[in-house]
């Protein structure tokens, strides 16, 4: 008999290892680097992100001062360390809230589709054909600046994607055999939806959130550089940037600094993410 | 003129090909038989120098007439190849869907294998092509040639494959399971074309398959491979009627076949046959399990169906009548009328296309476009599908799946309520009845071969105990071996448990092992329904003739 002979324990355990790769080993120490400095960066920097000192304007870095300082003394290292730390925190919220919204949503249309699906994609179609930086300038300038604007109108912006995503998903499952049994089975529309789909699709809805986030990074430090992101005092990447930008000559490292974590940042999830994609690709 | 002398191929460390040698000559059809994973298809491969880079040849060589086409150490002399391949030796694959481009007209694509190795010029190429569209048996060749793959019927786009194939006259033909995806009419006809083919081009052919029957049919010599070995050649007849390995016996035995009958049926635990209505055992069958009545089963799409319908004739134009024409009904199960008793196995029988799904699906409550009537007496039947790949989910361990129809009938009925140690009582119970380990609770899908699955599958539909299941094509995606096994589960559950069944299938000698009752369908129409061994003696329309006489 063939089902005596077989074991599948030695092989599986050979499977596992190989899913394990490069890219995920990387990606995740790069953005285990990341996070862990964001999230020191909230409680303790090595100096005060707000001391300004007039003698130490400018200073290049240095072993006292990792990153060098800005115009007015202010030690870059900590103030990357907090704007990271804000960066990723602001990012992680805005993919947290327009990924539940798009798991919802895309699970309703996706599967049951009709009028629902028409309405909801025809408003996030709306909502796509706009630059997403224009909608979040008027979402801004309609609710006001502040940081938990700046999640909301994020959000906002980021649900269509999400949505869309979900929605291919669970239309090319909602006929999958299993699926078709589920309903033989008089299983309910919610557990079909979120119990027998729902895990069915993570390792594709973890590739798109890990996106998501890079373009959360990315959309936060593009509003903090226009100035209707984070407001200073605080620190933040953007608004880091922004100012550096008089001083690229006398003072590069000013603008490299922040520059560069956006990019470890950005890199590492793409990287991490990537991993998991070629993980979850060996998957059947 | 081929040889292939000792070939092993490995994959990484895993030797998929250990030792192979074969030996072809000059218009010679020599089947290659195995069941999947056997590494027939590796060998073909090789031979025509198209597997993948990742493939090593550790040992052995492969020889056309004197040239050393591939040998072990060296890597593959992909120059060398590209001079054989076409115009020397070519291959027909199994898939015609996917072989072809679909973006290019079929013409076009057949066109391009002499551009690239005569000198000939557009009409001359034109004209070749046509005249070998006409000898593959395309009759309708101007408009094959400027179709595109998805306006061809599967069989149409696999006689281009072999258009293609063939147009150069190469001396060697490799067929990857050429006939497996076709309904069994077409298949026949493409067996007889490679025949006539080989017969008339004289050119040799390395058909590879699993199906025996086939084998028997087209093949001069076969070779039987398992585990990347191959355990016995010979003439066709020698191997398949008078088996000398333990292997090939078995293989043998496995192939449901009219012509050992069906005295194995009652041994499988069957004790009455309540479709003839007498009621041996003393009980008289009560009721049947259901019931239909005059049941036709449409489909009511914005003109979707209609454009179809015109589409047939005119190309695929766009249509403004079928656009504005809502609620158009297309019908595809003309007035059924039959009804299966409790413990009884109907087949049903049909070519793609004939309206077998809809019907079932009618039956199970999932497709709602119906008139007529549906009765049933049983619990809510359940289904067991084709793909033992598709229809468990991945992500849930068997355990888990197994306890879902418990979990869901007892959410429906609070009487039916199980606690969760009964729930998990009754899978293991399930589980062993299948012929499943109990260490297979805890497993993965993804852990399970297909047969493993199909079992799997099979003791989820039965765990809420139904009395009818509908089985699509149950076993059709499974080796040979693995069928037999599955085929015997059913019988043997179907004693067991007083299970009344809808067997349905494209295969006629499946069929005739597994069902009392027979019913025949074509084009929406259930054309005769009868004991099976009456239609099987006598049947009454012709069609039920050719289906017999095709798969003989």
């Amino acid at each position: 008999m063939e089902n005596t002979k077989y074991t599948g324990k030695t092989e599986v355990k050979k499977v596992k290892n190989k899913r394990w790769n490069k890219y995920l080993t990387a990606g995740m120490v790069m953005t285990g680097i990341a996070v862990t400095l964001g999230i020191v960066g909230f409680f303790w920097t090595p100096y005060s992100t707000t001391a300004m000192s007039a003698a130490e304007k400018f200073a290049p870095p240095s072993l006292r001062h990792f990153f060098g300082t800005d115009n007015f003394g202010r030690d870059i290292f900590s103030r990357v360390m907090q704007g990271m730390g804000t960066s990723i925190l602001i990012s992680s919220l805005v993919v947290f809230f327009s990924g539940a919204a798009g798991i919802f949503l895309g699970a309703l249309t996706g599967y049951f589709g009709g009028l629902v699906d028409e309405v909801v994609m025809r408003i996030t179609d709306a909502l796509n054909g706009f630059p997403s930086i224009l909608l979040t300038l008027v979402i801004i300038s309609l609710l006001g600046i502040g940081m938990q604007n700046v999640i909301i109108s994020l959000g906002l912006v980021f649900v269509p994607g999400f949505v869309r995503i979900v929605r291919s998903e669970f239309i090319r499952l909602r006929d999958a055999d299993y699926i078709k049994r589920a309903r033989m089975m008089r299983v309910g529309n919610f557990r079909i939806l979120f119990v027998h789909i729902l895990p069915n699709i993570f390792s594709v809805f973890w590739v798109s959130v890990m996106i998501g986030f890079n373009n959360a990074i990315l959309a936060e430090s593009g509003m903090s550089y226009l100035g209707i992101g984070v407001q200073p005092p605080d620190a933040s990447l953007g608004k880091m940037l922004s100012d550096a930008q008089g001083y690229l000559q006398t003072a590069p490292w000013y603008a490299l600094a922040p520059g560069l974590t956006i990019v470890w940042v950005v890199l590492g999830f793409s990287l991490f993410s990537e991993g998991i994609r070629r993980k979850g690709g060996t998957q059947r | 003129m081929i040889k292939i002398e000792e070939l092993s191929v490995a994959f990484g460390d895993t030797e998929v090909v250990k030792n192979v040698s074969l030996e072809l000559r000059d218009g010679e059809i020599l089947g290659v038989v195995g069941e999947s994973g056997s590494g027939k298809s590796v060998t073909a491969l090789t031979l025509m120098g198209l597997v993948s880079d990742a493939a090593k040849v550790t040992s052995g060589r492969i020889l056309f007439d004197d040239v050393i086409l591939r040998e072990a150490g060296r890597p593959c002399d992909k120059a060398l190849y590209r001079k054989f391949q076409g115009s020397e030796m070519s291959m027909v694959f199994q898939e015609p869907q996917t072989s072809l481009n679909p973006t290019q007209k079929v013409g076009r694509q057949v066109e391009e294998v002499l551009l690239l190795h005569t000198k000939l010029d557009r009409g001359e190429i034109r004209d070749k092509v046509l005249e070998t569209f006409r000898a593959v048996g395309l009759q309708d060749a101007e408009r094959v040639y400027v179709s595109y793959p998805h306006q061809l019927s599967g069989g149409m786009r696999q006689r281009a494959m072999i258009a293609m194939a063939v147009i150069l006259h190469p001396r060697l033909i490799v067929a990857d399971e050429p006939t497996t995806a076709l309904d069994v009419t077409i298949q026949n006809q493409i067996v007889e074309l490679l025949r006539k083919i080989n017969a008339e081009q004289n050119n040799a052919m390395l058909f590879i398959t699993h199906d025996l029957h086939l084998a028997r049919r087209i093949c001069h010599r076969v070779a039987v491979m398992k585990d990347g070995c191959v355990v016995e050649t010979g003439t066709a007849e020698e191997v398949l009627d008078h088996p000398g390995e333990a292997y090939t016996k078995r293989l043998v035995e496995a192939v449901p076949s009219r012509v050992r009958g069906r005295e194995g049926r009652t041994a499988g635990g069957r004790t009455c046959n309540p479709g003839s209505l007498t009621g041996e055992n003393g009980k008289a069958p009560s009721e049947p399990v259901l019931q239909v009545r005059d049941l036709s089963v449409y489909y009511q799409d914005g003109g979707q169906a209609l454009a179809e319908e015109e589409g047939r004739e005119g190309g695929n134009r766009f249509s403004l009548k079928a656009f504005f024409r809502r609620n158009y009904r297309q019908y595809v199960v003309h007035h059924a009328d039959f009804e299966i008793w409790p413990g009884e196995s109907l087949g049903l029988v049909g070519e793609s296309g004939c309206g077998k799904t809809s019907l079932s699906k009618a039956i199970l409550g999932i497709n709602h476009y119906i008139e007529g009537n549906i009765v049933h007496h049983s619990v809510r039947p359940q289904m067991v599908f084709q793909d033992p790949y598709s229809s468990l989910n991945p992500t849930k361990t068997i355990g888990w799946l197994l306890q879902e129809p418990l979990r869901a009938a007892g959410r429906l009925d609070k009487s039916l309520a199980m606690t969760k140690a009964d729930r998990e009582a009754a899978a293991y119970d399930m589980l062993r009845r299948v012929g499943l380990e109990e260490a297979y609770f805890h497993r993965k899908p993804s852990e399970l071969s297909g047969g493993q699955r199909q079992r799997v599958s099979i003791a989820q539909a039965l765990i809420t105990n139904p009395g009818f299941i509908v089985a699509d094509e149950p076993v059709s995606a499974l080796d040979v071996t693995i069928q037999a096994q599955i085929m015997e589960l059913i019988l043997k559950l179907q004693g067991e448990m007083n299970l009344a069944c809808l067997f349905i299938s494209h295969d006629i000698n499946v069929v005739y092992r597994m069902c009392d009752r027979i019913m025949v369908m074509k084009d929406g129409q259930i054309l005769e329904i009868g004991e099976t061994e009456e239609v099987f003696s006598h049947p009454k329309e012709d069609y039920t003739k050719l289906l017999l006489c095709n798969s003989q």
